[in-house]
């Protein structure tokens, strides 16, 4: 218990509902166990246990039994029981535990100066507590009772989902008691509580999934419900009945009313109850585990009373619910469990046929479907892969640095980070609470910096509440607005502000085994690449090899080819000119294929090397291209302009210089023009981004052969016009820009103009 | 046409391919070489020719070693390296004479010891200049450390 601060106005005295109620401003101060007042439709005796001499005795003792309450006090209980009852009482207590357990006892019957009563005994604190409540008729007979119960059992112990299991406990309650509306009031960790399940009269408007702050069952009254099963309100109307005298007059101390069926309501709960237009409840507890778990909570517009028998029915199915509830929790985790495993199984079965990590989110199933979180964000490959509601890449990429720090993930067993208030650790989080609010993250690679990130979004954005302030009227209550529908979902915005339904274990360990799974695909994929690249290697030796014996074995006959060629024309003089020009021609042949080798040698090795880029100046690349090819800018028949400004680029200098040397030379070599022009520059190109250029006014390439120019010793012409060439050129020159990761492609109107466009980076930023 | 007598002695020449050895021979006809003239196809027999020519004669060494790299068994290279382990052979001058322009045989040969390193053209008119001016400056322009 809390202790009572000083400045409240029963400090130095003893607390009575009736006296100082009005003043109570705040729950958690309210003496909620010693009230100091009873409901008005029953009588509360307090008797000392050797003789049952009456110590204490409600107020409305007039009204009930006849006699002012001073009449009675110092009397024995005999005076209300008569003798035969009073032996028959002493006989029943004789050998029962009543210690803070209430018993019915028996019924008074109804004499001519009162009706039925129902006695109902306990004792604590060194008394005996007798409550007599008027009988009530109950709506089934005893029998019928017993057997509803027993099936009910069987049912609960049948269920095997949270909801089925809460269906049945609010259907039989209802049925059992008669009321208006009964519903399973669940508490969250921060004892928020949410409606999970509800049976109500038709006319009602449901409750169903609303969510109530943890003030609207303050502390003080949750201790009490972890007491006691069961807690009717009669009338939350009645005048409350207090006691007299209010204190012990042996020890001086209030009373412990905790067990009392006929214990005062609280004010602020009564006030709450009437601001919802309820006049009568009944609270049963469920504990789990020695918790409070949650509420069976019933209400009705009406005042009700409940018999004694319904009661006991209650409390005892509150009590078969509360063993049977975290049973039937686990089997519907497991289900869960299950759907999130299986599920996982196929997305990842579906990525082990892809090479990245992708499909993780863009595959059918992928990760958020099973999961209950609102998106989800992958970081894979250098970018994000998102699905459903997430922060921007942006926010991820700061998010994912602050992530990087964190300690949970220095555990490579357990590499999760797993919160329900993101911003609370992570400031900037709070610009994006509504979808982020709660964060389950796991790495796959701190080198790479690969993570999974599910989010859960705010409370507030996932909830109802009945009494959301956009669509209901400020309700005042009777003693001013303390606790209304309005103030309460004030209350219960700023309590769940920037947060998220807490993630589940079950949750936690699918995502860590979803990492796993991940892991071992990673490294399945890992030595499958390793294999490869053992393959490759090998290949390229091969090809190594086989360009080597091109190069070199090809060239050997040659030389015989042509040396021979050479000695026979040596030989034959100037007699037989047919036969020397025949002999010219295999010398003409020989040194054309020593070229095309040459030229198949070079290509073979352009593609091997791995190239490292850097700044590269354009104007001093072309300049030495130029030198390069012997030609100067201005010479008889030609003219070569280089535009003034060029873009500072990133790539490899010799690499882009022969790029140049080949683009040159060929706009040169294919150009019947009398004045040969040629433009070289660059521009940016609406669908590629930035290009460079060589332009030039000669022969053309028509649409259908400008894929085939590019394949090696692919020539167009005659091997002898526009000065002949090994044909490998255009061919280097692909395999140079594709290096550098961009690409080359022509346009051109044949006999008009010809422009080769290449770019250098598959995304290069456009300048302004 | 210079008229200073060739130093006297013996020219290694490793060659398998009969063209090549035969542009050879044109060149050294060519610059009025009087010197004897030893063929090996290969480096396997280069290396086992040397070996039985000490034997008989612990003084033995050729002037001059022109080197083909590419052949069949063990290939000029492997000659060159087993030479140049071979104190004997340390300071005999090796010229490589191949087809081939791969920077990785350069490389290999000059870190081998090889003294110097020429490429083979088709044209035969200029294959057979490269061979005199090897001639030439290893037999005449020159001094050579075997020159008796």
């Amino acid at each position: 218990m809390k202790p009572t601060p000083d400045s409240l106005p029963w400090a130095n005295g003893i607390y009575s509902i009736k006296q100082h109620g009005v003043s109570i401003a705040n729950c958690d101060s309210e003496p909620v166990q010693t009230p100091g007042c009873i409901q008005e439709h029953g009588v509360l005796f307090v008797l000392r246990p050797v003789d049952f001499v009456i110590l204490q005795v409600s107020e409305n003792i007039a009204e009930h039994f006849g006699g002012a309450p001073e009449a009675w006090l110092g009397k024995t209980i005999s005076q209300l029981t008569g003798d035969d009852l009073f032996q028959r009482l002493t006989h029943w207590m004789g050998g029962r535990v009543l210690e803070q357990n209430p018993t019915y006892a028996f019924t008074l019957p109804a004499s001519a100066a009162h009706g039925e009563y129902d006695l109902i005994l306990h004792t604590i604190d060194g008394y005996v507590i007798l409550e007599c409540e008027s009988a009530v008729p109950t709506l089934e007979a005893a029998e019928m009772m017993y057997g509803r119960v027993k099936h009910v059992v069987s049912q609960l112990q049948n269920s095997n989902t949270l909801n089925g299991f809460f269906d049945i406990i609010v259907n039989q309650t209802r049925e059992l008691t008669g009321i208006d509306r009964v519903m399973i009031y669940r508490f969250h960790e921060d004892f928020h509580g949410e409606v999970v399940a509800e049976s109500k009269r038709e006319d009602l408007s449901p409750w169903l999934g609303l969510h109530y702050p943890a003030e609207d069952i303050p502390y003080p009254a949750r201790e009490i419900f972890k007491k006691i099963w069961v807690r009717p309100l009669a009338d939350v109307g009645g005048r409350p009945m207090e006691l007299v005298p209010l204190a012990n007059p042996e020890n001086g101390r209030p009373l412990t009313m905790t067990y009392c069926a006929l214990r005062g309501a609280s004010v602020m709960y009564s006030e709450y109850l009437k601001n919802m237009g309820v006049e009568a409840s009944l609270t049963l507890s469920l504990m789990v585990e020695g918790k409070l778990w949650g509420l069976i909570a019933c209400q009705h517009q009406i005042p009700i009373r409940f018999s004694h028998e319904t009661r006991s029915a209650c409390e005892f199915l509150a009590q078969v619910a509360s063993l049977q509830l975290r049973a039937v929790e686990q089997r519907e985790s497991l289900v869960y469990r299950l759907k999130l495993e299986e599920s996982h199984n196929r997305i990842v079965t579906n990525a082990a046929q892809d090479a990245g990590l992708g499909p993780l989110t863009t595959a059918s199933p992928n990760i958020l479907d099973q999961m209950e979180a609102g998106g989800v964000a992958v970081f894979h490959g250098d970018r994000w892969w998102k699905v459903g509601h997430t922060p921007a890449d942006i926010q991820l990429d700061a998010l994912k640095d602050w992530l990087e720090e964190q300690p949970e993930f220095d555990t490579p067993a357990r590499s999760v980070f797993v919160t329900d208030s993101l911003s609370k650790k992570f400031p900037p989080a709070v610009d994006y609470a509504k979808v982020a609010s709660g964060l389950l993250a796991v790495s796959l690679s701190r080198q790479r910096h690969t993570f999974i990130l599910w989010f859960r979004p705010e409370t507030i954005q996932t909830v109802n509440w009945g009494g959301d302030p956009h669509d209901k009227p400020i309700v005042v209550g009777p003693h001013g607005p303390r606790l209304t529908p309005r103030k309460s979902f004030e209350i219960f915005a700023e309590s769940v502000k920037n947060r998220s339904l807490p993630w589940q274990k079950v949750e936690v360990d699918a995502a860590l085994r979803l990492r796993l799974l991940i892991m071992e695909l990673v490294v399945s994929r890992a030595e499958q690449i390793t294999e490869m690249n053992v393959d490759l290697a090998r290949a390229n030796e091969e090809l190594d090899a086989f360009t080597y014996v091109a190069s070199h074995d090809l060239k050997e006959p040659l030389r015989g080819i042509s040396k021979y060629a050479h000695q026979l024309m040596t030989d034959a003089q100037q007699e037989d000119s047919e036969r020397l020009q025949k002999l010219e021609s295999i010398q003409r042949l020989a040194t054309r294929m020593d070229t095309l080798l040459d030229s198949l040698l070079h290509f073979s090795r352009v593609g091997r090397t791995v190239i490292i880029p850097v700044a590269v100046n354009l104007r001093d690349v072309i300049e030495e291209a130029l030198e390069i090819i012997s030609i100067r800018r201005e010479e008889k028949g030609t003219r070569i302009t280089v535009a003034a400004e060029l873009p500072p680029i990133q790539g490899d200098r010799m690499r882009v210089r022969e790029i140049f040397v080949n683009l040159i030379s060929n706009a040169l070599k294919y150009n019947d023009k009398e004045m040969r022009e040629i433009e070289i520059g660059s521009r940016v190109h609406p669908e590629h981004g930035l290009v460079l250029y060589v332009r030039d006014n000669g022969i053309g390439i028509e649409a259908k052969h400008r894929e085939v120019v590019f394949q090696i010793f692919k020539r167009l012409h005659d091997r002898d016009a526009y000065g002949g060439g090994s044909g490998a050129g255009l061919s280097i020159v692909q395999r140079l820009v594709s290096q550098h990761g961009g690409k080359v492609w022509i346009e051109s109107t044949p006999g008009v103009d010809c422009v080769f466009y290449f770019t250098l980076q598959p995304t290069l930023p456009a300048i302004s | 046409m210079n008229l200073k007598p060739h130093p006297s002695g013996c020219l290694l020449v490793l060659e398998d391919s009969d063209e090549d050895f035969d542009t050879i021979l044109a060149a050294a006809k060519e610059s009025n070489l009087k010197n004897e003239i030893i063929r090996v196809t290969n480096g396997d027999e280069c290396v086992e020719l040397l070996e039985k020519r000490a034997q008989e004669d612990a003084t033995f060494s050729p002037l001059l070693a022109l080197f083909d790299l590419n052949t069949p068994q063990g290939d000029g290279r492997y000659a060159l390296k087993t030479l140049r382990e071979n104190a004997r052979y340390k300071t005999l001058p090796i010229v490589i004479l191949s087809t081939s322009e791969n920077k990785h045989d350069l490389e290999f040969c000059y870190h081998a010891g090889a003294n110097a390193y020429h490429t083979k053209s088709v044209s035969y008119p200029a294959h057979l200049r490269t061979v005199r001016q090897i001639f030439e400056y290893w037999l005449d322009g020159v001094i050579l450390p075997f020159a008796q």
